[in-house]
């Protein structure tokens, strides 16, 4: 007979952070950044431990020159050639440590990331990204882009249990990424009935984690700053951002003028349109599971940036956080049926 | 491993109250009066203990005037100069015991404040305010404003939990303010991630608060009469009312017109707006936790009052309160998945 789990897993929805004593006197007091050594690779990180995701329209260069400038991080897509790489490696030396190249665990995409850190041995990153993190091949994969590159620090995803994890990190993965379905633009869920509620995933698969000394990356899920919250608070190290980095000047993709209004396109990675874009087209024995959106345009990510870290020094400042470090510490979540009052939700802003 | 509450916290919209048998024969024999005494002031208070949020679109003078003689109450917002607290209190004596003066933790602040207070002594109540009250900052900050004004009665927040109203209350304050992320037009939980189901707050809050003596302000999340009658239910001694009274006559800001239609500004005080206004704009290492919207200009206020107090007589005659002193004794709030039919709305 199948198995139930009977106890609830949580989403982000599901939970508030309850307000701790304080000594801190403003948000400005709180110190975002971190600092981690890798399990396996032995490499050293510092910085804010945000990543734009690596999706076509997000994982840009031009994102990761904005990003860089405020400590954070950017995993960049797949789809630059060597020849871009070498042109951004060769304008933005400051960034490089900043990024990471991403591959599939196609032959095609290993050879590409290959020829890259080859050519561009300041990059320190390597993001293996699979939709089932959870197969034998991805493990042997991963084992041998471990072998091949044993000073990188290799990001390797995604799963959302604990087992899994455990498995990732001793195959030689130092970061793992955790999310299966919970993206704005991802139908995972829909399509396949797979997934797990992201803040339980993150919750259970940090602990596994950091019991190997490994670390992980929440990835997908966040709608707001809030969230960005509240993954740090459940133990995630690092914390990916796709849809709320969408949108952006400094987004992929082009603008489009639609009614007077501004959008940017943002879509799933394995949507129709980024299929078509990559692989000549949805192939016949799969389904798409991802989504294609119209966003509106949202200006420079600067600001948003600055929205998104004003709010976790402002949930730092809540829970009695002086660091960043100290969130997960410090945090107790409440069960609770809503987020915010929705009164003014719809059409009442100026 | 971050812990996580088992029990799930409730919001107004979880609830409903359970009707029980009354004696009463009409709404017209509720009273909604309440005396207090202060455990720190020992000031008593009587009156009708719903009050105005000290925001500064809706916590006026102009408020103040039509809540006092309902024989509500006005948290005037901090944002008036002494030379406008003075006229005032010359032109309506009548509303200076029905009116608190606002103040953050900041120094300025601190000092129009004793300046109000000393060329206004008819003012017995002090409302401190500020976004986080969990800061050991703020509690030695109402202990200094205690040692200041030992007659005064202090409101102080905002928190939502049993531990920091008492360590509130024990610092000096007389009333603590209950309520993070609530509001309509609050966007800290959002912002942060941070809040508590203000239902939960309350009758967790106004438990430690009554323990102590001390008394608790329900702030924020009422949308409705009904909201407000769970609030008193839940054990709130006194109901803070922000965007229920936003949209008046006798609210700050100007009445414009939008598709034909009447309307006004309502904003969150760490609005975008707000902090425009008053300091310049919003800081490089912060998030605005507030938003701005436009509210259905409604005429006077005096309706609105009506809907509210008509509306939390009807409670008290459905549970059998007779007095609304007695109505969180006699609630019991059962969990629903919905407030009303939806089938209009």
């Amino acid at each position: 007979m199948p198995h139930i789990d009977t106890d609830i897993k949580l989403d982000f929805k599901d939970v508030l952070l309850r307000p701790k004593r304080s000594t801190l006197k403003s948000r400005s007091e709180v110190d975002l950044m971190r600092s981690f050594v890798f399990r396996n690779s032995k490499q050293t990180y510092t910085g804010i431990p945000i990543i734009a995701a690596n999706m076509d329209t997000v994982g840009t260069f031009e994102m990761a020159k904005m990003l860089c400038k405020f400590c954070l991080f950017t995993a960049i897509h797949k789809h630059y050639s060597l020849e871009e790489w070498k042109e951004f490696a060769a304008q933005n030396p400051e960034c490089l440590q900043n990024v990471a190249a991403s591959s599939g665990t196609g032959p095609s995409d290993f050879e590409l990331l290959e020829q890259i850190l080859e050519a561009v041995p300041p990059v320190r990153y390597i993001c293996l990204d699979v939709a089932n993190g959870y197969s034998e091949h991805f493990v042997q994969f991963l084992r041998d882009v471990r072998k091949r590159f044993p000073d990188h620090t290799i990001m390797a995803g995604n799963v959302v249990t604990g087992e899994m994890v455990e498995e990732l990190i001793l195959s030689g993965a130092d970061i793992i990424k955790v999310g299966i379905g919970p993206g704005s633009v991802c139908t995972t869920r829909k399509k396949t009935g797979v997934g797990y509620p992201q803040l339980s995933a993150v919750m259970e698969c940090a602990d596994a984690a950091h019991g190997l000394k490994g670390h992980i990356i929440s990835d997908g899920g966040c709608s707001c700053p809030g969230d960005v919250a509240k993954a740090f608070g459940a133990g995630a190290d690092f914390v990916m951002l796709g849809g709320m980095l969408a949108g952006h000047t400094e987004s992929g993709g082009e603008l489009i003028e639609k009614g007077g209004k501004k959008y940017k396109l943002f879509y799933g990675m394995s949507s129709e349109m980024s299929m078509k874009k990559y692989a000549g087209g949805v192939a016949e024995y799969r389904a798409s599971e991802g989504k294609v959106v119209e966003v509106p345009f949202k200006g420079d990510v600067e600001h948003t940036l600055r929205d998104i870290l004003g709010g976790i020094r402002s949930t730092c400042t809540y829970v009695g956080a002086a660091k960043l470090k100290e969130l997960s510490r410090r945090t107790t979540f409440i069960r609770v049926t809503q987020q915010a009052n929705p009164i003014f939700d719809q059409g009442d802003q100026p | 491993m971050p812990r996580v509450d088992a029990d799930l916290k409730l919001d107004f919209k979880d609830v409903l109250l359970r009707p029980k048998r009354s004696s009463l024969k009409s709404r017209a024999e509720v009273d909604l009066l309440r005396t207090f005494t202060f455990r720190n002031s020992k000031q008593t208070y009587t009156g009708i203990p719903v009050i105005v949020a000290n925001m500064d679109s809706v916590g006026t003078f102009e408020m103040a005037q039509v809540m006092t003689k309902h024989a509500m109450f006005t948290a005037v917002h901090k944002h008036y100069s002494l030379e406008e607290w003075k006229l005032f209190a010359s032109s309506h004596p009548e509303c200076l015991e029905h009116v608190a003066v606002s103040s953050g933790s900041g120094v300025a602040d601190f000092e129009k404040l004793t300046k109000v207070i000393e060329a206004i002594p008819l003012i017995k109540y002090i409302c401190l305010d500020v976004a986080n009250g969990y800061s050991e900052h703020f509690v030695e900050f109402v202990k200094s404003v205690h040692a200041s004004f030992p007659n005064h009665t202090i409101m102080a927040g905002n928190v939502v939990t049993g531990e920091m109203v008492e360590e509130l209350i024990l610092a000096g304050a007389d009333i603590i303010k209950v309520g993070i992320g609530p509001g309509s037009v609050c966007t800290t939980r959002i912002k942060t991630g941070v809040g508590y189901p203000q239902l939960s707050a309350v009758i967790e809050c106004a438990d430690s608060a009554h323990g102590l003596n001390g008394h608790i302000i329900s702030d924020g999340g009422c949308s409705c009469p009904g909201d407000v009658a769970k609030a008193f239910g839940a054990g709130a001694d006194f109901v803070m009312l922000g965007g229920m009274f936003a949209g008046h006559d006798q609210c700050a800001g100007e009445v414009t017109e939008r598709n034909g239609k009447k309307v006004k500004l309502f904003y969150g005080m760490s609005s975008d707006t707000a902090m425009k206004k008053h300091v310049g704009g919003v800081a490089e290492y912060r998030a605005s936790e507030g938003k701005t919207v436009e509210v259905p200009y409604r005429g006077d206020v005096e309706d609105t009052i009506r809907d509210i107090l008509g509306g939390l007589r009807s409670t008290c005659t459905y549970v059998g309160a007779a007095k609304l002193k007695e109505l969180s004794r006699r609630t019991t709030f059962i969990r629903v998945t919905q407030q009303h039919s939806e089938v209009f709305s």
